[in-house]
């Protein structure tokens, strides 16, 4: 590659100011060359981050620098695809946990293996719900009915609206996810229909469903049969277009009590504190940039979170080892990572890949926690953790 | 008060030897808190599991007696029906065999009493049993029955007592021959387990050791929001709408 040729002349001459007979040139206007010339200083300016002493850079342009709209139109949205089944050959029908209508990644797994099975032969999926479930048609759900009974927790009195809707409906198969509250309702049913039930399935295809038992000595396999419940993490969730979900009318169930001789259920108040960081739902967590403790519990018991820590405050004795969060700690199940002033060291995140939300207040714009965090809050934790209590309180006196 | 522990004939998890199942041990721990007379009952070929229980607390063992590949339920049935205990209480699985933990709900259907599953704690209060129930995410359920009632219990429950020697020496076991009952189901194929890999949020395949660790590490989502040098009220506001968006704080109590 060759460069042309400068002609050091020709450029003085471009230069040259014709305003009089005195031969001048004018050097501070730039040479005429097709390229924009960059300023580092004002992009250094553009990516300073505001209100901190010491000099950070935000060169991701991610909150900083505003975009500039561009001036081309955007292409109109194309409308997103809905699967729809008019017709279908037989029905699968899935009974999710949804506890709060939310599905749970074990429920999104359950549909996804229903889809499976009901695209073998073109059947449709059928979610029976007790209560109303958000999102089902992006997890592959076909068609819905919302079991009357939603507000009763009594399994036994689910158990029986469940078996008169099924003796209704005639699906093919019946899937329950092999949950505490799912596996229980699906043996409550069979007990009292007398049906054969294929517990804790690991593999599930159209042909073939495989289980594990004697201690996981041996694994038994047969054609699928009618009500399967599915172990976690054995089959990946829809993936696909969305389905429809349409409501269709529930079949006519007698409302029905539960067992005679049950006199209450009632849900007991959960004692955050006490939890064991495993099954904990909510975690907030202390790293290196928080330095008073007593008001890092104090939120904690407002929140009603199981406190945590990171590595370097366990190390220092601030908190309990078994409140280590992390690799060589306990690997969480929560579904939601309040992280203050940790930045996140690859160990630690490994702690929290399965929390389904984090929010991270933190110094550093850089850190690895703020890159995970849905809400990131850049800051010294201390102010916000009083200005969070502060908040908390005003709320309860209200 | 009289409470009955169903006993499987468990295998050891490692070892595969004949071995009391842990949490049928713990079921034993558990109805001693509230009765004096704890009893075990075992329906199958051979005892030799269920009688390692009897040094754990087990006042006496009646054994039914059945051939290889009986249905042990209405043995079960028969033996609760001669002497009905005011409780039942079981493990979640059976220590060995299928482990399809269906065998506390059929008995709890074919007496037509009332069934809780995972117990942790047990108490009674005129003739009323409440039952301590375990959820996941450490959530816990209080049911109040009337007596007689079949109970599973969790592994979070107390622990089981350690085993005595003289104990298990002093326990009885009564044999008895039960009714046979053939098991009639469709053919299961059976063959040695092979470990599946379980479903994580992977890589593509191929992908390098940094690649992995990523996706092992980060969300998969879109980027969240980021508030850089907000006043802290501003802060504080802002996550607990988010925190509330999410449903993991309860909404504000107005008025």
């Amino acid at each position: 590659m060759s460069r042309l040729r400068r002609d050091p002349r020709e450029e003085r001459a471009t230069h040259r100011l014709t305003d009089g007979g005195r031969p001048r040139w004018g050097l501070e206007a730039p040479p005429a060359s097709g390229r924009l010339r960059r300023d580092p200083r004002r992009e250094i300016e553009a990516a300073r981050v505001p209100g901190l002493q010491r000099l950070r850079l935000d060169r991701t342009s991610r909150s900083i620098i505003p975009v500039i709209p561009s001036p081309v139109e955007p292409l109109p949205k194309a409308a997103p695809t809905i699967r729809i089944v008019e017709e279908p050959a037989f029905l699968v029908a899935v009974v999710p946990d949804a506890p709060g209508g939310r599905l749970t990644p074990l429920d999104r797994q359950l549909l996804g293996a229903a889809r499976d099975l009901a695209d073998v032969a073109g059947g449709a999926t059928l979610v029976l719900a007790f209560g109303t479930v958000d999102g089902l048609g992006l997890a592959g759900a076909d068609r819905v009915i919302t079991m009357a009974g939603g507000g009763s927790e009594d399994p036994s009195a689910r158990a029986i609206a469940l078996a008169t809707a099924l003796s209704a409906l005639h699906p093919r198969h019946v899937l329950f996810p092999e949950s505490a509250k799912g596996g229980d309702l699906a043996r409550r049913l069979v007990a009292r229909t007398g049906e054969e039930l294929f517990t804790g399935a690991e593999n599930l295809t159209g042909k073939l469903v495989t289980r594990a038992a004697a201690n996981r000595r041996i694994e038994q396999r047969m054609a699928p049969p009618g009500l399967m419940t599915l172990a976690p993490d054995a089959h990946s969730p829809h993936a696909g277009p969305a389905h429809e979900a349409r409501e269709i009318p529930a079949p006519d169930v007698f409302p029905s009590g539960g067992h005679g001789a049950i006199l209450s259920v009632e849900d007991l108040p959960v004692a955050a504190d006490a939890l064991s960081l495993a099954e904990a739902d909510f975690v907030i967590s202390a790293g290196s940039g928080i330095a008073d403790f007593d008001l890092f519990r104090a939120l904690a018991r407002a929140l009603g979170a199981t406190p945590g820590a990171s590595r370097m405050v366990c190390d220092a004795g601030l908190m309990p080892r078994a409140a280590q969060v992390g690799a060589s700690g306990t690997v969480l199940e929560a579904a939601c990572y309040f992280a203050l002033g940790i930045s996140g060291a690859p160990q630690h995140l490994q702690g929290v890949a399965r929390c389904e939300h984090v929010v991270a207040v933190n110094t550093d714009l850089h850190a690895a926690m703020v890159e995970r965090a849905g809400l990131a809050i850049i800051a010294d934790a201390h102010p916000v953790m009083s200005a969070l209590l502060v908040a908390l309180r005003a709320e309860a006196q209200e | 008060m009289k409470a009955l522990v169903l006993l499987s004939d468990a295998r050891h998890p490692v070892s595969g030897r004949p071995a009391p199942a842990a949490t049928e041990l713990q079921a034993v721990a558990l109805a001693h808190t509230l009765a004096d007379e704890v009893n075990g009952l075992h329906a199958g070929p051979d005892a030799e599991a269920a009688r390692g229980a009897l040094g754990h607390g087990l006042t006496r063992l009646e054994h039914r007696q059945l051939t290889a590949g009986d249905d042990p339920l209405p043995s079960l049935v028969a033996a609760i029906g001669t002497a009905p205990p005011d409780l039942v209480l079981a493990g979640p699985r059976a220590g060995a065999g299928a482990q399809t933990g269906l065998l506390p709900y059929c008995l709890a259907e074919a007496l037509g009493w009332p069934i809780v599953a995972d117990a942790v704690s047990l108490a009674v209060a005129d003739g009323v049993l409440e039952v301590i129930q375990a959820l996941p995410k450490g959530a816990r359920r209080r049911w109040r029955m009337r007596l007689p009632a079949v109970i599973t219990v969790h592994p979070a429950a107390p622990a089981a007592a350690s085993f005595a020697l003289g104990v298990a020496r002093k326990g009885q076991v009564v044999e008895t021959p039960g009714l046979p009952a053939r098991i009639e189901g469709p053919p299961v194929a059976e063959r040695p387990y092979r470990p599946r890999p379980r479903l994580i949020a992977s890589a593509a395949a191929g992908a390098g050791a940094a690649e992995r660790l990523k996706a092992a590490t980060q969300a998969t989502g879109p980027g969240g929001q980021v508030m850089v040098a907000p006043p802290p009220e501003a802060a504080a506001r802002a996550i607990l709408d988010h925190l509330r968006a999410i449903g993991v704080l309860k909404p504000a109590e107005r008025g």
